[in-house]
């Protein structure tokens, strides 16, 4: 088993409290970074580590902080992501919960690469106990000096804000959530132009997931060559994987990004439930195309599972056995999305509704072999049509079950109704 | 509803800062709902227009314009949840409340809800009330969290159940004995051990019968807290040999008066434990 870096902490009683992350040689990379090092200096370390971001898109974080204006004058922000809603996905809460100084050290280290002197950290509403930890972190580090007006004695000083959401998907993306901070309904913005230029309140902002920054102090301390070290190519560090679904020992595990999905699966999550057959593997939450059994070899990073026409996306990885309905998975998610639909955009809010309605027909013995097309065709009338990437991955479910188990729809349409339905009252 | 508790919101938040949400939380939080005159208040106050407050509020999931129920049962239905059925667990519920999923009971005791992933899929199915978990639900779970959630759900009816009886438990340390006579929790003495958390640092009494999970203590614990454990006499912490098999916190041994060892989670609100009466300390 590889070196733990992101959950080297958690499960060490009292993890969360700042004394035992000191004692653990905590804040020494902020430290190291203020003493040491000039703030473009840290930003070129994090492009060279090759960190990309954890939140979905997996873009690279050390470019995304370079297109931050440097002579903009007044405030800029930082904004942590903390919204954690892609169903599946469970890997941030535990940094939130177990290990909140952690991300704190990140965010100073992050802000003082960017000149940043206030950050707002976006914690999901349901996380209840997370948000408790990290304002009392917050506190706790303000009281030690190492976050407040002046860092460990620096003349950078640092405010963090705690925001608890109020139970919303679509705020998780990133121009939504910094509506939300604003105090307004969640609706995702035009981009461009894009929030380093013009985010929150109109100043420049970046906007970087729990887990992205969370990797930061380990770049900080240890060199980016030592992170780029881990993992594949392009495809740098330790990853969260969130493993969940028909497996016997669902749970976060951090293994670095390149590990195959049959390790995974098999090595650490213990395998399918009661010895069953694996069908079908959505590898980076909902918002992911299924993957088949065939697949299990694919390396879990960005490059090798968009080469197979999935994702990485969020790291939750959601196992379903042969007793799984396809259909049944994807009405699930569309009604899903069709609820957290933000309603800005037609195609999104109309489309997903129909969407629904055919996949329940399919589902319950009232389709017909065209309305599994006339799902594809609605599908590609959604996907790239919309503000956001919402409608992109709203639409996956459908389009992916249907693209790898098209002989599923067709046989419910042939035998009017779901072959499984007979399973379903068993399980469990 | 009162204007005057509005207003207090609006003046806490004005001096706290927090926006509109954060104002419509505290209400939500007082009301359990959003009474429209208390969202008019709130507009005229922070000067945003009606529209504009009832956008927000019809926006977040979190907010409901009508009274909810006295309980509120979510059942996730998120991906992890749902390929482990989670969806027969809602019929279950909606069977045995009589009411769909949104709605609330006439005797306004129950909502039902479903949720969208709570971020704890490996324990799925999850269901929780009022902010309590239940992992790994099934079916034949339903009457009984129903039973337990009317019944309250930090209380446990003692007398009649055959698997709660007493037991006398002592430090695996120092052994002296953790039984407080003077202190008795379900008429009997109670357990005292010293606990920490945060930055918290008390005593906390158990109920000695096994099978009750009644505690009390100098602070409040929050929920899901994992708790340290310590000897009032000796002062060793008490840390078990192995992890709770439920939540993964580690547990804490005690010694059992005759033989054997006990063991419970240290996490708040988790009821596993174990009674080991073969092991000789
Ligand atoms: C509909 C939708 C929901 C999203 N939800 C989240 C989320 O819950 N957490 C998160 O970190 N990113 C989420 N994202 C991605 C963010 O928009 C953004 O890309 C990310 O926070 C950037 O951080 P990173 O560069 O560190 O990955 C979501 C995106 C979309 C389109
Ligand atoms: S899907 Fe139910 S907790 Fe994640």
């Amino acid at each position: 088993m590889a070196e733990k870096i992101l959950l080297k902490n958690v499960g060490i009683p009292g993890s969360e409290r700042l004394e035992t992350y000191r004692s653990r040689g905590g804040y020494r990379a902020l430290e190291k970074a203020l003493r040491e090092l000039k703030p473009s200096e840290v930003t070129d370390a994090v492009k060279k580590s090759g960190l990309r971001g954890r939140g979905g898109a997996g873009f690279p974080t050390g470019l995304k902080w370079s297109f931050v204006p440097k002579d903009v004058p007044g405030p800029r922000y930082l904004c942590c992501n903390a919204d954690e809603g892609e169903p599946g996905t469970f890997k941030d809460r535990v940094i939130l919960e177990n290990d909140p100084h952690m991300l704190l050290e990140g965010i100073a280290i992050s802000c003082f690469a960017l000149s940043v002197v206030e950050a707002f950290i976006y914690i999901r509403g349901e996380f209840a106990l997370g948000a408790e930890r990290l304002e009392r972190a917050v506190a706790e580090a303000e009281e030690a000096g190492l976050l407040g007006p002046n860092v460990l004695g620096s003349d950078f000083g640092l405010k963090v804000h705690v925001h608890r959401g109020a139970g919303s998907y679509i705020c998780g993306e990133e121009t939504a959530l910094l509506e939300s901070l604003e105090g307004k309904r969640g609706l995702p913005r035009l981009k461009p132009p894009f929030p380093a230029s013009v985010g929150l309140y109109g100043r420049p902002t970046v906007i970087n997931n729990v887990e992205t920054l969370s990797c930061v102090p380990s770049i900080v301390q240890n060199g980016p060559e030592w992170f780029a070290s881990i993992g594949t190519k392009g495809n740098t560090g330790p990853k969260l994987f969130a493993v969940s679904g028909h497996v016997e020992r669902p749970g976060v595990y951090e293994l670095p990004l390149g590990v195959t999905l049959r390790e995974l699966l098999f090595e650490y999550a213990g395998g399918i439930r009661g010895g069953r057959g694996l069908k079908a593997v959505m590898p980076g939450g909902s918002s992911t195309p299924v993957i088949t059994a065939e697949q299990a070899d694919v390396k879990m990073d960005f490059d090798s599972l968009a080469a197979v026409g999935s994702a990485l996306g969020s790291g939750a990885v959601i196992v379903m056995d042969d007793a799984t309905c396809m259909v049944e998975v994807a009405l699930g998610l569309t009604k899903f999305y069709r609820h957290e639909s933000c309603g800005q955009c037609t195609p999104c809010r109309e489309g997903l509704g129909w969407m629904v309605r055919l996949l329940e027909g399919i589902e319950f013995g009232r389709g017909s072999t065209a309305d599994i097309d006339l799902l594809l065709e609605i599908a590609s009338g959604i996907s790239g049509k919309t503000l956001c990437p919402m409608g992109d991955a709203a639409v996956i479910p459908a389009q992916s079950t249907i693209a790898r188990f098209r002989d599923e729809y067709e046989s419910h349409v042939r035998t009017g109704g779901c072959p499984f339905k007979s399973a379903a009252g068993k399980v469990e | 509803m009162k204007a005057e508790d509005i207003q207090a919101i609006l003046d806490k938040r004005k001096k706290e800062g927090g926006g509109l949400i954060a104002i419509l939380e505290d209400v939500q939080a007082k009301y359990g709902c959003l009474p429209q005159e208390a969202l008019k208040i709130v507009s005229k106050s922070t000067g945003r227009s009606m529209v504009d407050v009832f956008a927000v509020a019809t926006f977040y999931r979190s907010f409901s314009l009508k009274p909810r129920g006295r309980h509120l049962v979510s059942v996730c239905v998120g991906t992890a949840c749902h390929v482990r059925r989670s969806a027969l667990i809602v019929q279950e519920f909606e069977k045995q409340l009589a009411i769909a999923r949104g709605q609330t009971t006439s005797d306004r005791e129950f909502t039902l809800e479903t949720v969208n992933c709570l971020g704890a899929c490996a324990i799925g199915p999850i269901v929780v009330v009022d902010g309590h978990y239940f992992s790994q639900v099934n079916v034949g779970h339903v009457s009984r969290i129903l039973k337990k959630v009317r019944d309250g759900l930090d209380k446990v009816e003692v007398k009649g159940d055959e698997r709660i009886f007493p037991v006398e438990v002592s430090c695996p340390r120092c052994n002296h004995t953790f039984m407080d006579r003077t202190h008795l929790i379900d008429g009997k003495p109670s357990i005292r051990v010293t606990i920490a958390f945060g930055n918290q640092h008390g005593w906390l009494r158990l109920s000695s019968l096994y099978g009750s999970y009644n505690v009390e203590s100098e602070y409040e614990v929050p929920p899901q807290a994992i708790v340290n454990f310590f000897c009032p006499h000796c002062h060793t912490e008490l840390i078990g040999g192995w992890d709770c098999p439920e939540c993964g916190a580690p547990t804490v041994p005690m010694i059992v008066r005759n033989g054997g060892i006990v063991q419970i989670c240290s996490r708040k609100g988790c009821r596993y434990h174990m009674l080991d009466l073969t092991r000789h300390a």
